[in-house]
């Protein structure tokens, strides 16, 4: 089995979330998604938050808006639009269930399986 | 403090990225332009690809000024490094494809995904037509194909011209229907039409196109000589300055040129301004163009012509009130000064420039006129030197002949030629050594056209003493004499050189002269009368008297005609040395001669002392 499939698999689901997530929080800019998803020890590198806010945007889950900047260009701020918002609800209620489900599943409890094998040696 | 003084200085270059000016390293900028370049593709499919780039463009910028803010003096390659390391090659993204929890919580700003190099995408990516930026020489198109195929671009450039002939219709079509490799330049500066004086020859106006287009500034220039190239060759037919009057108006803006091209240069030195600023010089080579946005640009550049015309219409009228206001007011002339300026400057300006548009234009014409001309004597002396036996001494006469061909006439053809090339080809250092060395050796062709030509002049210094000798006619009281030449066999003839217009090859060591003169005066008898007089030069007077003597001329009549030889007998030994014989035929009066001018071109005819050299082939005389 592919561990590293496995794993790239499992962040890319939860990835758009934890992005909504950040966003649903108020107005942000990319590189502070990159920061606050880096304090919470997830690591996104900006190449790959980039394409993903287009996509977000372009499905209309996501607008953003031009920030004057104190110095250079302005800058693109995004922000949640209503459908967003909505996703973003759906998308927390997937997750509960799923953190309870998976909590309930890796919770270490008296498994009947071992017992059996044991039981057979 | 040693080892700074040891410190590699780097290019810095400026460029305008996404809004900002940057200072960077020249291989910094190579770095940025090729990872933005490996973005390009690797998001090709994506829907939203120009945006994401633009977006990643505007970080990278952004974190660049960062670095400058911190008191960085420029960008340099270990920024750009550390900035697309932390933004991520589409290697990362491939390889993580999302984000990834950190193991052991890094302490340096940039992540540590440097593992992976750039080059795996490139492998994978599928196998599409496209034209060829990098290596173009004018669309991109044949290197496209040969980047296809995986042949090399030369090859399929040669077969494309031979095998197609230059399919020009073809050409554009494939330009425009296939996408470019690079769609866009980095930076998204948009591009516009300047003239760059840096590089220019004249005007700078083809330098600022090739700029403009991407293409080797040479190919456009080639394009704008040509018309001058064709005119010059067509010169055959035209008498030296009638073109003035003549040049052909239906083929005025032919896409060929002809005389449009001198228009068409002329226009764009008016309508484009120059690159002065760096801004400018930013947008002179800004974005790739394609074939499509091409004419936008042009349109907006020629409103912009129309913009500043009516300025100028407008300044000419403030200038006209002004000086009108200033006549009734009696002063006040501190504020219109800025504005006169500007009138004179413009009026000044579009003086000057058709000025020397047209100085360039003449001096164009004549110097490659010269050069046609001299590349004809070049040719024409090469083209005689086999009969060079028949004139010149050997030893020093000859190789002093040489000389002068090869040192007087092709060293400075292929000098021209060769700086004509390197100005075309924007070549800007000139190589002492070869210019140098080119004077030197036409120098020395000078001393080899002075020593030939009194060597020459020497040869042919004296004159034979005259003795006119009376040939006596069979039947000399005929009523009608034609005069014509004998009927020969056949003999060699070069016409590609017209070698044969004065000289017929008898056998290898002689040739024959036709260096005859008739004159023709009044009998004072009733009978015809025929006298020849035989004349050569020589270097003493006794040389000439022998050569006189040895040709041999013979005249014959059979009834009313009398047969002439071919020419003179010119043997190698004795040499050329203008043997000529003067023929006087005295024609009684009320009797009549032709003469009969067939292959006599170069005879000279006078009658009673009036000279007529016109190649007549027909002449009849009454007396």
């Amino acid at each position: 089995m592919d561990i590293q499939n496995t794993q790239s698999q499992m962040r890319k689901g939860v990835l758009e979330f934890c992005i909504l997530s950040i966003i649903q929080q108020g107005e942000v800019y990319p590189s502070d998604i990159v920061e606050q998803m880096k304090a919470a020890n997830l690591h996104i590198l900006e190449g790959t938050l980039y394409p993903l806010l287009t996509r977000l945007k372009n499905a209309g889950l996501l607008n953003y808006r031009w920030v004057e900047s104190i110095s250079g260009p302005p800058r693109k701020y995004f922000v949640m639009t209503e459908a967003g918002t909505e996703a973003y609800e759906v998308l927390q209620k997937t997750w509960n269930e799923m953190a309870t489900s998976v909590g309930t599943i890796i919770t270490p409890k008296a498994n009947p399986i071992v017992h059996q094998a044991d039981a057979a040696q | 403090m040693l080892l700074n003084k040891y410190k590699i200085m780097k290019k810095v270059i400026n460029i305008n990225f996404q809004g900002r000016i940057l200072p960077i390293e020249e291989m910094a900028y190579e770095n940025l332009k090729q990872y933005i370049e490996s973005l390009r593709t690797y998001f090709e499919q994506e829907e939203g690809k120009d945006e994401i780039i633009n977006d990643i463009e505007c970080r990278v910028a952004e974190l660049c000024e960062d670095r400058l803010k911190k008191g960085a003096v420029c960008i340099t390659e270990q920024d750009i490094d550390l900035i697309i390391t932390s933004i991520g090659r589409p290697a990362d993204f491939e390889a993580q494809d999302g984000f990834e929890a950190q193991s052991s919580s890094g302490n340096s700003n940039y992540s540590s995904s440097q593992n992976e190099g750039q080059n795996n995408w490139d492998n994978i990516r599928p196998k599409r037509l496209y034209r060829d930026e990098q290596n173009k020489v004018l669309g991109g198109v044949c290197s496209g194909i040969a980047n296809y195929f995986g042949l090399e671009p030369l090859l399929v450039r040669i077969l494309w011209i031979f095998l197609i002939g230059v399919n020009i219709l073809g050409y554009l079509i494939l330009w425009i229907a296939v996408p470019s490799s690079s769609v866009k330049e980095i930076g998204g500066v948009k591009k516009r039409l300047f003239r760059d004086i840096e590089n220019k020859v004249i005007g700078g106006v083809c330098a600022g196109l090739s700029k403009y287009f991407g293409i080797k500034v040479w190919i456009i220039r080639i394009l704008f000589l040509i018309p001058f190239i064709r005119l010059v060759f067509n010169f055959r037919e035209i008498h030296l300055f009638q073109f003035w009057d003549a040049p052909d108006f239906p083929n005025f803006l032919d896409i060929t040129f002809s005389p449009g091209s001198v228009f068409i240069y002329i226009v764009l030195w008016l309508v484009l301004p120059e690159a002065k600023t760096s801004a400018d010089k930013l947008e002179m080579v800004g974005e790739k163009v394609d074939l499509n946005s091409i004419k936008n640009t042009i349109q907006n550049d020629m409103e912009g012509f129309s913009k500043r015309a009516q300025g100028w219409g407008s300044d000419l009228k403030n200038k006209y009130q002004t000086d009108h206001a200033s006549n009734t007011k009696n002063g006040a002339s501190a504020h219109p000064s800025e504005k006169r300026k500007g009138i004179v400057y413009y009026i000044g300006r579009i003086i000057t420039i058709s000025i020397k548009a047209f100085v360039y234009f003449i001096l164009g014409i004549i110097g490659i006129s010269l050069l046609a001309a001299l590349f004809g004597i070049g040719v024409a002396a090469t083209a005689v030197m086999p009969l060079r036996k028949f004139l010149l001494e050997d030893g020093a006469q000859s190789w002093a002949a040489f000389g002068t061909i090869v040192l007087f006439i092709w060293v400075p053809i292929v000098g021209i030629v060769t700086a004509i090339i390197r100005k075309i080809a924007g070549f800007k250092k000139t190589n002492v050594w070869i210019r140098s060395g080119f004077w030197a050796l036409w120098i020395v062709g000078w001393v080899m056209l002075f020593y030939f030509g009194s060597s020459l002049g020497n040869s042919f210094s004296k004159h034979n003493t005259p003795v006119e000798q009376s040939i006596a006619l069979k039947n000399a009281n005929v009523n009608y004499l034609e005069v014509t030449a004998t009927p020969k066999m056949k003999y060699y003839e070069d016409k590609w050189f017209k070698v044969s217009e004065f000289v017929d090859y008898g056998d290898e060591d002689t040739i024959f002269v036709r260096n005859l003169r008739i004159r023709i005066v009044q009998s004072p008898t009733d009978s015809f009368q025929v006298k020849v007089v035989k004349l050569s030069n020589g270097k003493t007077v006794a040389e000439a008297n022998s050569l006189a003597n040895k040709i041999n001329f013979n005249i014959s009549q059979q009834d009313s005609i009398i047969y002439l030889d071919k020419g003179i007998g010119i043997n190698a030994n004795d040499k050329f040395r203008n043997q000529h014989i003067i023929m006087t035929i005295a024609v009684p009066i009320g009797k009549r001669i032709k003469i009969s001018n067939k292959g006599w071109s170069q005879t000279n005819i006078s009658i009673n002392h009036v000279g007529s050299l016109l190649p007549l082939s027909l002449l009849y005389i009454d007396y």
